[in-house]
């Protein structure tokens, strides 16, 4: 059901960024770039306080005329972006924000592994395979 | 004797990612600091005879088993003490060679590879390898010979992870002469 899911480092460079239309990819990679923009408005206008306690799940960034983009941010500043088709009004708020804990959770495992350095692109099989159900799971 | 005492028979607990994510950065330091895998697996199953040889005496003060009378015994208290105490898991054996001196440890959930993915440059070195270490050592202070391998790892995409060890011989202890 998602078309592109992205992992963002703290400093904005991706770690990890898959999309379905393979044919297509640079335009979610635009898609992801500019809704890194919105994410960083969205914290600042948060204000000081409330950033530390804030929720994790950012909501809906921007609807474009095909896609949803959805934004996540954990507390070390690493961002999860969905971009979800538009055409599929099935999925709910719910629904999104139980998939980025999923993610959140996978990711967690992926830092765990001692045999990866925080920073690099990720390239574990356990969460290739955890997005891609992500993405199957309606379609 | 206050040693003992002080210890007591219950068993500490201890955070296992805690455990783990310690395991975890003691094998890939070892994969910075030797080139190939076969040397890493060489040193874990070192660092883990040591602690074997140190361990026994830990566990035979706090388990109060007595003398094994059999190899099958000592697989029974292999798996059901000692790793329940030290690893809070408890495998099965099975696979007994019909001579009864081999037989495998079945681990349905390793707690040392939890989160572990093995990169694909490092597709020869068994990650565990320090448990085989341990066996051997331990045994070894029982005057056990054994021989201990990884023949199946879940980390290596087999379903379970099974150790295989095998008796090789009694040590006999040289008594000094004049004594019995």
């Amino acid at each position: 059901m998602a078309v592109c899911i992205a992992v963002i480092a703290k400093e904005n460079y991706p770690l990890y960024i898959r999309s379905i239309p393979t044919e297509n990819e640079l335009k979610f990679h635009y898609t992801v770039h500019t809704s890194l923009d919105v994410v960083d408005e969205k914290i600042s206008a948060m204000g000081k306080a409330l950033v530390d306690q804030r929720e994790l799940y950012l909501g809906l960034l921007y609807p474009t005329e095909d896609y949803k983009v959805y934004g996540y941010m954990t507390n070390s500043k690493v961002k999860f972006v969905m971009v979800v088709d538009s055409s599929n009004t099935a999925l709910r708020d719910n629904e999104i924000r139980s998939m980025f804990r999923k993610l959140h959770n996978s990711y967690t495992d992926v830092m765990c592994n001692p045999f990866y350095n925080p920073g690099d692109c990720i390239h574990s099989r356990a969460f290739d395979n955890m997005v891609t159900s992500m993405m199957m799971q309606v379609c | 004797m206050s040693r003992q005492a002080s210890r007591g028979t219950e068993s500490k607990k201890m955070s296992s990612e805690l455990f783990t994510l310690t395991y975890g950065a003691l094998v890939t330091q070892l994969c910075k600091d030797y080139e190939n895998d076969e040397d890493v697996n060489k040193q874990l199953d070192k660092m883990g005879y040591n602690i074997g040889v140190r361990l026994i005496e830990d566990f035979l003060a706090r388990s109060s088993v007595g003398r094994c009378h059999d190899f099958r015994e000592t697989a029974d208290v292999i798996a059901k003490v000692a790793f329940k105490m030290y690893l809070g898991i408890t495998p099965s054996i099975t696979n007994w060679s019909p001579a009864g001196d081999e037989f495998s440890l079945i681990l349905e959930n390793n707690p040392l590879v939890d989160f572990v993915e093995l990169p694909d440059n490092h597709s020869s070195l068994i990650y565990s390898n320090l448990l085989c270490g341990v066996l051997r050592g331990a045994l070894e202070m029982v005057q056990m010979a054994v021989d201990v391998k990884f023949v199946q790892d879940t980390l290596k995409g087999d379903g379970v992870t099974e150790i295989r060890m095998k008796f090789v011989r009694r040590i006999e202890d040289n008594l000094p002469a004049g004594e019995e």
